[in-house]
């Protein structure tokens, strides 16, 4: 399964990329969504799955399930969107709370045996060089973390721009 | 002096971050100071102002998935958009993170640091803090010793700039102990103890959604 996470409005979405990921898993904005609240539910009370019921509590088990994953987010100071972010922080049961020593540091083991290939698609008119350097740093800490082989980052200023990029694979 | 101290953790229970908050204001004192948790309630206007019109901004947090938590990014989006007339605020940041190595905390600080530019503030320091979860733990240990000792001496540090508005290099510190009793603490008193409480046994941590 392809899963593609995105900020976008419908319309921007249908304008620009609906032919690019027409047979993909979409996860959008609804408005719905919940913050994850630190509770590690999803670790000691209902192990893999959120406690939240938002329509978002799956995310451990949909990436688990993933080939390939891409996110097309605004960039803002050199992180995610807040929805996008949102849909991060929701993903922590897909790992587990167990800790392990990697390169030197700790981080979480992981719950699931699948190897995710990632794709982040940055976009905004104002991204500046320190920010795209700040992105590229916390997509490599993301990949590490999740136990990602393989990504790729671009950057657009605008969505003609990165519908162009994605349409061209 | 104004200082005001946002507590950006999402936490609904009692958070390392609130804690962090309490050891920070045992050397600031009695400084004015305002205590904001964006994360709860909206901010009134009244505390917007206050916040617009401060000498130093603390931001008080934990790392989400290498980054900045989504309601914490809101508020940063928020602020900007505000807007900050006045351009003498220092930002200090004290951000904790659940692994034990205080540098994990690096690329949320970088973030806060751009966040600064893009809003024409001046970024002063990060005290980053590891082992966050297990802080509590430790906190009947006094700041400045044992497993608290490097932690203590970076709040000595950070208050000691922010009582004079000054910049300082970015601390990052761990607790003052091995890493592997850390790792060995972590599943022995907190994930295992915690899964009992939900009824759970050990093995069930591990269980796939699917």
């Amino acid at each position: 399964m392809d899963i593609l996470i995105h900020d976008l409005k419908d319309e921007e979405f249908q304008s620009f990329f609906s032919k690019a990921y027409n047979n993909v898993r979409i996860i959008s904005d609804t408005g719905t969504i919940r913050r994850c609240i630190g509770c590690f539910g999803c670790w000691i009370k209902t192990p893999g799955k959120c406690v939240l019921k938002d329509g978002y509590g799956n995310m451990g088990e949909l990436l688990s399930k993933s080939e390939k994953v891409t996110i097309i987010s605004r960039c803002f100071y050199g992180s995610y969107s807040p929805f996008v972010k949102n849909v991060l922080d929701r993903s922590i049961p897909y790992l587990l709370p167990f800790f392990k020593i990697k390169n030197n540091e700790t981080h979480h083991k992981r719950r699931y045996q699948n190897n995710i290939e990632l794709d982040v698609h940055f976009y905004g008119e104002n991204i500046t060089a320190e920010e795209e350097e700040t992105a590229k740093k916390l997509v490599k800490a993301n990949c590490t973390n999740f136990y990602v082989k393989n990504y790729e980052i671009s950057f657009s200023k605008s969505l003609e721009e990165l519908s162009g990029k994605v349409n061209a694979i | 002096m104004n200082i005001c101290i946002l507590n950006g953790s999402p936490k609904a229970s009692k958070s390392t971050s609130e804690l962090l908050i309490e050891y920070l204001m045992s050397f600031i004192g009695d400084k004015e100071t305002a205590i904001y948790n964006i994360c709860k309630a909206d901010l009134s206007e009244t505390q917007f102002s206050r916040i617009q019109s401060s000498d130093a901004l603390v931001f008080v947090f934990p790392l989400y998935i290498d980054g900045i938590n989504s309601q914490l990014l809101r508020f940063l989006i928020e602020l900007e958009k505000r807007g900050f007339g006045n351009k003498n605020i220092g930002v200090y940041c004290i951000i904790n993170n659940g692994f034990f190595e205080g540098r994990q905390n690096l690329i949320s600080a970088e973030i806060m640091k751009n966040w600064c530019k893009t809003v024409g503030l001046t970024y002063c320091q990060t005290l980053g803090a590891g082992a966050g979860e297990m802080l509590p733990f430790l906190k009947d240990i006094p700041l400045g010793h044992g497993p608290n000792r490097n932690l203590g001496i970076a709040f000595q540090e950070l208050s000691r700039n922010i009582l004079s508005l000054n910049r300082g290099e970015d601390l990052f510190v761990s607790p003052n102990c091995p890493r592997f009793l850390w790792k060995i603490a972590s599943s022995l008193k907190f994930w295992y103890p915690r899964a009992k409480e939900n009824g759970l046994k050990r093995k069930r941590l591990k269980d796939r959604a699917d």
